[in-house]
């Protein structure tokens, strides 16, 4: 039965009446919770996530973890139990999770300035609230900004977004519907200012003579999401400036 | 950055019980694609004109139920909603929702879709426990009042439903959108379209009845498509294309396997499936899952012929070995199409019409079950051939429901018969319309059209370098490709170049003209007339090089090394050319053998020796042309080429259409030379662009034939005691040679004609889309083969003119440019393109079939000479025997055993008679014993048998033989029969010199050998007109030769 949805029509719309490059709409808030070092949401679309950072501080359990010349980055990623439309029995620690989880290890270990903080440990903490498809990306996203936050030195925004191909046309941030078609998903994150991909992901096939046009869907994805990401944390500065002016 | 405003919105699908929220965004700029548009919107492409009186906005329900009267052309200005098509798709499924999406394509018809559910203003979301049914119907109408708003009211909407509390609902809300039934509007808006009417009506009481009855099963259910899906991958089913056996419609079908994935590796062979009940409601063409029996259940194919009326008398016929049999446990994808039939006879109606209109049809097409349909017009309907369309088959009924379309006209009339073909053909060929012809360039009555000159500066000029002319039957009017010769100088080199009508330069991308070429794919030959795939302006005037006119042209130049015949350059581009002469075949044979030429008109206001001198041009090129083409022939001779047999035979028309003569073609050795050089300019323009776009060419392959399929030529072989080899075509090529019989030359050619069927047929192909060992052309052994070389007639070719300029441009690095089409364009493309010369391929069989039975119909067999004629048995059955008729080029059935169970016996002077008495079969021969004693019949045997028709009232009429001497038929007197000989053995006679020429490489020799062959030539000269004896190719098929040969 899945043979019966129509990615996108003859005119030009997807399923949610998007366009083919447009984007889900992005709405996010830094600083949520008082705990952490630093923290944010994100929505993208119907997509939520929850991201909080701890440190960097010293290295927990054992010592030998600890590397000399750089921090170390843990990362943690889960769903929530209704995060998806039939309740989930285990919300993290399976394999997709993990998986996720040590994406989102090397995406950010190649983002921060680990070289700073010696001998020390960075945990980023993501929640999936709800899930639409592009889980990965809204938590890089997530985490992007919690790590900003945070305080933590990064060397641009890492923008995460994904990309898919349908009749010869890239669609850009793919929601549920059409991730689940089993078509190709291109998971891509990207630091915008210089262009270096911190990381790639495809499922499904794809000819190789299309991967350039679906890449450079992705990449202007990302581009306009680092666009609003940066708006997000100059509207948040500028509240706690005249927060704190006060 | 972010263009998007969002509204968020809550749409629950309760597939299995979860509630899926999905984000809908919705926008301000939808385009409405109308001319009358107010606002400025984005309108691409098809747009509503707005010269209409009225905008009309079929509601949800009429688009599931009425496509179909939607479809007239004569509708105009119909918008259709979103809101419909997606119910269309997830309710009536693809096949229903694919032919609305082409019917909004279409360039020919008015209407458009506007997508009112993104719309910010014309979206109204469902309420909660709405009814679905209602908020379609919601979404149309208030859709329907946004488009009226829209337009600032400029046009009034008429929305159109078949929900009577819709009409009451909405009827008075506003003033400039109107809602009315659907039968209503075609009453009041369509008063005249007899036809929409008559078909609404008929799908409107298809639908009633379909509601009203529930009876007992007749057939099991299908099951479910997710069980069908996994059955098929675990192998417990097998998926495949349902094939009736046209001469056992009721019993026998077959289920062609599809791929080679299957996993049952005992499956070698179709799956049969017998009987009407295990058959499950599949219908011919359908694709079908189908569980396999066991083996106890297996059954055997039946050998004996039948006569085809449908009559099984089970048990007692011979059957083969048992073969996999099965049942069909479901459908996959229903392929209905277009049905022409006829009613029964007046008495039969009446014993039918006791529940209620219902009657049931007798399709023409012997592998389409009886259909049931609901008319009150049985009466008007009598003798009249009417197109029906089928909607469904219930497990309670027998028969399927199908309800009637249109009348074709009265049942045995020329071009009711011939409308009938095109129709069980699925081929469309509606006049061109208005706007197509608007496109056409202009031309003058008092002035030609020429060419521009800053087109001429882009082109190499061949116009006073080269001399060129063109080759094509009598008659001709589309002239596509030129030759041409240039010797330069020192005499060592020979230039050769051929020229092709550069339509695809004429007809500009995305334009309508385009589109219904691609629609028709190909020009359609029936035996009468055809169908042009381009405008007469183009096909005849503008893309035809005729004779003294300036024409531009897709030139490729071959540049041939004087000694060798080797290729040295290649030069392939645009040019402008003037053609000088306008030859036929027969006039190009004549000037080959030396004969004179005052027919040429192109000659006629010259004085006597500038006239010698240019003849004597015109002929060394002709000459120097046919030693190029020897020379190619055996090149791929040796590499494995096969020549094959077809039969062919013309009708001859007089004024009134009444047939004269069936007139076989003459094959002449120009025939062959002119298809050599198209062949090899093929072969070319493939390898050119499948070097410049290794994933996106469109060429041409002949897959490898399966080793089974040649038994039977092996069999027939051996019963002469030849020895055909099929391992290779190279074998197989010379072992057919070999396999000549010096008594009986016919012998030859049907085991040709047998090779030819053994074979698949050749197809179009996206290289993108085949894998690499894929690409051979078996037939004509060669690596790389497409069609490149008449434009005006296939749309394939106007493809390929299209990747060469690309290619060419991609050469010259002009600009980066990707190949025009994506590979699975063009593999979509290659389909279309294969099924309509499909479609054209057995139309065009038909009607020469249809022809004949004309022919016959008016002749008394018994009394008309021209009735009995010689034959040759070519196979043998359990109850008769298949002959060839080489005079008509028919082939057809004759019974050994009448029905009454008599058998034919011989009396001493070799005539016929039936008499009590068995039959024995062999597999090379069969005997008849009676009281008389024991006769035989062997293969190649040559009989006389007497022609007839056996006329039919829902079907076509057949030929049927029957034989009245085992001696052959003399006919025509000897002359005649001598000149048959004469014609068979000429062109073997110089093909067989020259390979044998060839393979010693010995030029000199060869050259030596000319003079003496032209004497042989000269001797053997066919009596021009009176030979009605004579074969041809089926080449169109294989393109073994020459493809404008086939030209009316």
């Amino acid at each position: 039965n899945m043979a019966g949805l129509e990615l996108l029509s003859d005119q030009g719309y997807r399923l949610d009446g998007r366009k083919p490059s447009e984007l889900r709409k992005v709405q996010a808030r830094m600083g949520v919770f008082a705990q952490g070092d630093g923290s944010a949401y994100i929505e993208q679309g119907n997509t939520k996530a929850l991201a909080v950072v701890y440190g960097p501080h010293e290295v927990r359990g054992s010592r030998g973890k600890a590397l000399h010349d750089r921090a170390v980055i843990n990362c943690q990623f889960s769903m929530a139990t209704f995060s998806t439309a039939e309740r989930k029995r285990r919300p993290h620690g399976d394999r997709k999770s993990s998986e996720v989880s040590q994406h989102l290890k090397q995406t950010f270990e190649a983002a921060i300035l680990t070289q700073l903080y010696p001998r020390s440990q960075i945990d980023i903490y993501v929640k999936i609230l709800q899930s639409d498809g592009g889980n990965y990306s809204a938590s890089v996203n997530a985490a992007t900004l919690a790590v900003i936050d945070a305080g933590i030195p990064l060397r641009d925004y890492v923008c995460a977004c994904s990309a898919g191909f349908v009749e010869d046309t890239p669609l850009a941030d793919l929601c549920h519907a059409e991730e689940a078609g089993g078509g190709t998903v291109l998971s891509l994150a990207l630091l915008p200012q210089g262009g270096q991909i911190a990381l790639l992901q495809m499922d499904a096939r794809l000819h190789q003579d299309h991967l350039d046009t679906l890449m450079e869907a992705a990449m202007t994805a990302c581009r306009s999401l680092s666009t609003v990401l940066d708006r997000v944390v100059r509207e948040h500065l500028q509240e706690v400036t005249t927060l704190t002016a006060e | 950055m972010l263009k998007t405003e969002k509204i968020l919105h809550l749409k629950s699908s309760r597939g299995r019980k979860v509630r899926v929220v999905r984000e809908h965004y919705l926008r301000e700029y939808v385009p409405c694609y109308s001319s009358l548009c107010q606002a400025d919107c984005n309108n691409g492409g098809k747009v509503l004109p707005g010269d209409v009186t009225h905008y009309v906005v079929p509601d949800v329900g009429v688009v599931q139920d009425f496509l179909e009267v939607l479809e007239f052309a004569e509708l105009r200005g119909i918008v259709f909603m979103q809101t419909a098509c997606q119910s269309v798709q997830q309710h009536r499924g693809r096949r229903l929702y694919n032919r609305l999406r082409s019917l909004v394509k279409d360039p020919r018809h008015d209407c458009v879709l506007f997508s009112n559910e993104f719309q910010l203003y014309s979206y109204c979301p469902r309420e909660r426990g709405e009814a679905l049914e209602k908020w379609h119907t919601r979404s149309v109408y208030h859709a329907a009042v946004w488009y009226y708003n829209h337009l600032a009211g400029l046009k009034p909407i008429v929305m159109i439903t078949e929900d009577r509390e819709a009409i009451e609902e909405y009827s008075s809300l506003n003033s400039g959108v109107y809602v009315i039934s659907t039968q209503e509007y075609l009453e009041s808006f369509w008063p005249d379209l007899q036809a929409a009417h008559e078909l609404y009506a008929s799908i409107a009481q298809a639908l009633r009845e379909k509601g009203s009855e529930v009876r007992e099963r007749e057939y099991a259910e299908h099951l479910p498509s997710d069980i069908l899906e996994a059955g098929i991958k675990s192998g417990r089913y097998i998926q495949g294309v349902l094939n009736v056996n046209k001469h056992r419609a009721q019993a026998e079908a077959f289920v062609r396997i599809e791929g080679s994935s299957n996993k049952n590796a005992e499956l070698n062979s179709d799956v049969l499936v017998f009987g009407g009940k295990l058959r499950n409601r599949a219908v011919h063409g359908d694709v079908v899952a189908v569980e396999l029996l066991s083996r106890a259940e297996w059954r055997g194919r039946t050998m004996a012929l039948s006569d085809g009326e449908g009559e099984d008398r089970q048990g007692e016929e011979p059957q083969g070995q048992p073969m996999p049999t099965g049942r069909v446990v479901g459908i996959l994808q229903r392929n209905w199409r277009d049905y022409v039939v006829t009613f029964p006879p007046r008495e039969e109606i009446q014993s039918q019409s006791r529940n209620s209109q219902r009657i049931l049809v007798t399709p023409w097409d012997y592998r389409i079950p009886k259909i049931r349909i609901s008319t009150q017009q049985a009466e008007a309907l009598q003798d009249q051939r009417v197109v029906v369309r089928l909607d469904s088959w219930d497990s309670s009924s027998l028969f399927p429901n199908g309800h009637f379309v249109r009348v074709l006209g009265r049942v045995g009339q020329l071009e009711t018969e011939v409308a009938t073909i095109l129709v069980e053909n699925s081929i469309q060929v509606p006049p061109f319309s208005e706007a197509q012809l608007r496109e056409m360039p202009v031309i003058p009555t008092d002035s030609r059209w020429d060419v521009e000159p800053e087109q001429v500066l882009g082109r190499r000029d061949l116009r006073q370098t080269h001399l060129v002319f063109s080759v094509d039957p009598q008659g001709c009017e589309d002239v596509d490709d030129t030759l041409s010769l240039l010797k330069s100088g020192n005499s060592a080199w020979t230039c050769e170049i051929l020229d092709f009508s550069d339509t695809a330069g004429i007809t500009g991308r995305n334009t309508v003209r385009v589109e219904i070429s691609c629609l028709r794919a190909t020009t359609y030959y029936l035996a009468d007339r055809r169908y042009d795939m381009l405008p007469a302006v183009l096909s005849a005037d503008l893309c035809s090089l005729l004779g003294g006119v300036d024409r531009y042209a897709m030139s490729m130049l071959w540049e041939l090394d004087g000694q060798t015949l080797a290729v040295r350059r290649v030069w392939l581009g645009r040019t402008v050319i003037r053609s000088s002469y306008q030859l036929h075949y027969e006039l190009a044979q004549s000037l080959l053998d030396g004969g004179a030429a005052e027919e040429l008109p192109e000659l006629g206001g010259l004085g006597p020796p500038e006239r010698e001198e240019r003849l004597g041009e015109l002929r060394r090129a002709l000459e120097t042309l046919t030693h190029v083409a020897r020379h190619l022939r055996a090149q791929r001779d040796r590499g494995g080429a096969l020549e094959l047999e077809g039969v062919e035979v013309r009708a001859q028309l007089d004024e009134e259409r009444n047939i004269t003569a069936l007139v076989p073609r003459q094959p002449l050795e120009v025939h062959e030379t002119v298809a050599e050089c198209m062949i090899f300019a093929n072969h070319w323009a493939a390898k050119k662009i499948h070097e410049s776009f290794p994933h996106e060419a469109l060429l041409r392959h002949h897959p490898p034939p399966r080793q089974e399929y040649f038994a039977e030529l092996r069999e027939c072989a051996r019963a002469r005691g030849f020895t055909i080899d099929t391992q290779s075509n190279k074998a197989l090529a010379a072992s057919l040679d070999r396999a000549q019989d010096p008594r009986d030359s016919l012998v030859n050619k049907l085991l040709r004609m047998m090779a030819t069927q053994a074979m698949a047929n050749a197809q179009y192909f996206c290289t993108g889309a085949c894998p690499r060992d894929q690409h051979y052309h078996y037939g004509l052994a060669l690596e790389h083969y497409t069609h490149f070389t008449s434009p005006i007639r296939r749309y394939a070719d106007v493809i390929v003119h299209r990747l060469l300029t690309a290619a060419i441009q991609k050469e010259q690095g002009r600009e980066v440019s990707e190949s025009p089409c994506s590979n699975k364009e063009l593999q979509e493309l290659a389909q279309h393109i294969n099924n309509r010369n499909r479609a054209a391929q057995h139309a065009q069989k038909q009607s020469t079939e249809l022809f004949q039975c004309l022919y016959f119909r008016d002749k008394d067999p018994l009394t008309d000479e021209r009735c009995t004629a010689d034959g040759v048995i070519y196979a043998i059955r359990a109850n008769g025997v298949l002959v060839f008729v080489p005079r008509y080029g028919v082939r057809a059935a004759a019974y050994l055993r009448s029905r009454e169970g008599q058998v034919l016996s011989l009396r001493h002077d070799g005539s016929c008679e039936w008499q009590p008495g068995s039959l024995q079969r062999f597999p090379d021969r069969i005997c008849t014993s009676t009281a008389e004693g024991t006769h035989t019949f062997s293969l190649f045997d040559h009989v006389s048998v007497r022609i007839s028709v056996r006329p039919s009232r829902c079907h076509a009429d057949s030929l049927c033989l029957e034989v009245v001497s085992n001696r052959p038929h003399e006919s025509g007197g000897p002359e005649a029969r001598a000149g048959q000989r004469a014609a068979a053995g000429k062109a073997e006679l110089v093909q067989e010199v020259v390979r044998w020429a060839e393979e010693a490489s010995q030029l000199a020799e060869e050259q030596g050998r000319a003079p003496a062959l032209q004497g042989e030539e000269q001797e053997f000269q066919q009596s021009s007109g009176i030979t009605l004896y004579s074969l041809l190719q089926e080449i169109r098929e294989l393109a073994l030769l020459d493809p404008s040969a086939c030209q009316q």
